[in-house]
Parts: C-alpha cells; sequence; structure tokens
C-alpha cells in the first residue's frame, strides 16, 4: 500500500466525519455529500499537489469546499424539498418555518459561492465549522487579527451579495407583477 | 431576506452550521470512501505501466513532439507554392500525352480478352443449346407422327368396320328376298310336301310297332 493511501485512510478515519458534515452542511444534501465525499478522497490519491502539503487535513477541507461550491454551481438553482435536509435546528417547527429557514440557507450558501476563496474559506471555517480565530489563523498562516478583519470582511460582502440578490429579486417580482 | 443585516446573516450561518448527519449516513459515506480509495489503488496498481514501458512512453512522445516540430518548421520554411492551376495544366498535358495511348492500348488489349474469352464460352453454350433443341423437335417430330399415324389407323378400321356391317346387311336384304321368293313360289307345295311327310313318318311307325291289342 502507498504511503499516500495509508495518509488518506488516516485522515478518512481522523477527519472523513468532519469533512462529511462540512458536505453536508455545504450542499444541505446527504446523498450528494456522499457522492463529494468519494469524489474528494479519489481526487486527494490522485493529486500531485497533495503529496506535497504539509497539511493534508487542510488541504482536504479546502478541496472538499471548492467540490461543494463547485457542485452548487452547477446545479439550476431549485428549491429542494424539505425533507432533504438534514434537521436543522429551528425555533419553528412548522413546516413554512422550515421551507423558509431552507430557503435563507440556501440563499446564504449560494451567496458564499460568490464570494472569494479566501473570504469564502475564511467564512465557511469560522461559521459553519465554529473553529476559532486563533484555529484558523494557524491553519492559514496568518494572525489572530488578521483572520477577524478577514471574517468582517467577508461578513460585508456576503451582505452584499445577498442586497444585490434581493434587489434583484424584488425587482424580478414587480416586472412580474406589472406584466399580470 | 427583505431587509439584510448582519444579524440575519449571522442567524442563518448558525442555522447551517447546526446542520448534522446522521450517524448512519456519515458511517456510509466514510466506508463509501474507504471503498472508493481501495478499489483506485487497486486500479491503479493494476494498470501502472513498467518503467521501461513509462520511459519508451516519453521517448516516443519525444519523438513524436520532434517529428511536429520538424513538419511545423518545413511547412513554415518551405518555398512559397506554385501556381497550382499552372502545375496542374502541365502535369495534366505531359499524363495525357504519355498515359493516354499506353492506357488505350490496355484497354484494347483488354476489350479483346474479354471478348475472346466471353465468346468461347459463348460457342460452348450456343453448341449445348442447339443440340438440346435438335433432340426435344425430334422428340415432339416422333410424338407427333405417332399420334398421327395412330389417328389414320383409327380411321381406317373404322371404314372396314362400316364396310362390313354394309355387307352384312346386304346379305341379310338378299336372304331375306330369298325367302320371300321362295315362300311365293314354293310355299303350298312345301306344307303338302310337310304333311305327306308326316302322313309317311306316321305310316311307318303304326307299320313297326307291335300290336298291343292283338296280343
Amino acid at each position: 500500500m502507498r504511503s499516500r493511501q495509508k495518509e488518506l485512510l488516516e485522515l478518512l478515519g481522523k477527519s472523513g466525519a468532519d469533512l462529511y458534515a462540512l458536505l453536508t452542511r455545504l450542499t444541505l444534501r446527504e446523498d450528494v455529500a456522499e457522492e463529494l465525499m468519494q469524489e474528494l478522497f479519489i481526487k486527494l490519491n490522485n493529486s500531485r499537489g497533495a503529496g506535497n502539503v504539509a497539511n493534508l487535513n487542510a488541504y482536504a477541507r479546502r478541496s472538499a469546499i471548492n467540490l461543494a461550491f463547485d457542485w452548487r454551481r452547477s446545479q439550476k438553482r431549485t428549491v429542494p424539498a424539505v425533507e432533504q435536509f438534514s434537521e436543522p435546528v429551528s425555533t419553528e417547527d412548522s413546516p413554512l418555518g422550515k421551507l423558509i429557514h431552507s430557503e435563507e440557507m440556501q440563499e446564504t450558501l449560494d451567496a458564499i459561492g460568490k464570494l472569494k476563496k479566501s473570504s469564502r474559506e475564511v467564512l465557511v471555517m469560522r461559521y459553519l465549522q465554529q473553529e476559532s480565530y486563533d484555529n484558523i489563523a494557524e491553519k492559514l498562516g496568518k494572525t489572530s487579527h488578521q483572520v477577524r478583519a478577514l471574517c468582517s470582511r467577508a461578513i460585508r460582502n456576503l451582505r452584499d451579495v445577498l442586497g444585490s440578490n434581493e434587489h434583484k429579486s424584488s425587482k424580478k417580482e414587480i416586472h412580474n407583477v406589472a406584466n399580470r | 431576506m427583505s431587509q439584510i443585516d448582519e444579524n440575519q446573516i449571522h442567524d442563518s450561518l448558525k442555522r447551517l452550521s447546526q446542520v448534522e448527519p446522521s450517524k448512519e449516513a456519515i458511517d456510509r459515506a466514510i466506508k463509501r470512501a474507504r471503498d472508493a480509495l481501495i478499489a483506485d489503488e487497486g486500479c491503479r496498481v493494476g494498470l501502472a505501466p513498467p518503467s521501461f514501458i513509462g520511459r519508451l512512453t516519453k521517448l516516443a512522445a519525444a519523438a513524436v513532439l520532434m517529428i511536429g516540430a520538424g513538419y511545423i518548421a518545413g511547412r513554415v520554411s518551405a518555398p512559397k507554392p506554385l501556381n497550382v492551376q499552372e502545375l496542374q495544366a502541365a502535369l495534366e498535358s505531359s499524363l495525357k500525352s504519355s498515359l493516354v495511348p499506353a492506357i488505350r492500348q490496355e484497354l484494347l488489349s483488354q476489350m479483346d480478352d474479354r471478348w475472346q474469352s466471353t465468346l468461347a464460352a459463348s460457342n460452348a453454350r450456343i453448341k449445348d443449346e442447339l443440340a438440346r433443341q435438335v433432340r426435344r423437335d425430334l422428340t415432339e417430330f416422333a410424338a407427333q407422327t405417332l399420334a398421327a399415324s395412330g389417328t389414320r389407323t383409327d380411321q381406317r378400321l373404322n371404314e372396314l368396320i362400316q364396310l362390313i356391317e354394309a355387307a352384312r346387311i346386304q346379305d341379310r336384304q338378299r336372304m331375306a328376298s330369298a325367302f320371300d321368293y321362295i315362300e311365293s313360289r314354293f310355299g303350298n307345295g312345301l306344307v303338302t310336301l310337310a304333311a305327306r311327310t308326316d302322313e309317311l313318318l306316321g305310316t311307318e311307325r303304326t307299320g313297326l310297332a307291335p300290336d298291343v291289342s292283338e296280343n
């Protein structure tokens, strides 16, 4: 067995659950996350770049984020069925509340996908994976302050993207009403 | 999200962070990834070429590249192309003058050969056909002759029968007239003769027979 494969199997045992959870959060679909997880490890096994990286775990996480957002981009935007989601925590248990929250999550994820790679990564690590600033700083080779600034900028950018989406959708709504 | 503010974004991100896959799904995904990893490695080992093949492949690729480069250099450094139409006309005339007679001769000889072989084959075929035709005609003629002779024989026999029949009728008529004539001429005499004969015979019988009453 090659050393790369051994490393990947170790990574799978150690961080497989986290990576799968990350993929599930980014795709909001367990079946897709499963597919992407398999694809991720095959890519890592065949990738030349993965052999030279110092931190395979971080590399795998970055690849997982990219894979998930690539998948999101390749999908036509549809509102998925509520039961497709794993149970998100919601104060409102009604189906309508679930639907609204899932729609918001989809919008947020789509907006994150439109951000720059660095901002996207920081956002995912900080807000979706709930990692500490220090931890992120260590992983990215930056200081904690820099990470805070990055996160703040990423949130601002996200708000801008969501705002522009909102503006577009409201315009579209007005156009539809006018056409009726 | 009608009014976008950071709190809403944070809420949404928090909800996303709380999405957790089920334990079964995690186990399944990990197992699937592990299987895929092992299968992928197996394929790689099975298909990995030996090192000398790899070197050979590299050499082949280099050779292809060099040939490609040489071709491109040749194309680039080649003199300007001639006038294609002129070249075509010159080639056409020279080819015509040199090739046309030879082609014609070749064609003629080929045609001759073909005709000869075709005629030879046709000759044999015609001979067979003729023999078959003659045999068929002879058979037909024989059959017709037999049929005609049979018909004539039947006809002759019928005529003969008719003649015999006519002769017999004539004989009967003659016999009848003869009997009529005899009857008209000797009818009474015959009756008298018959009566006398009867009497005579009766007398003889009585004379010869013993008298039973006398005894």
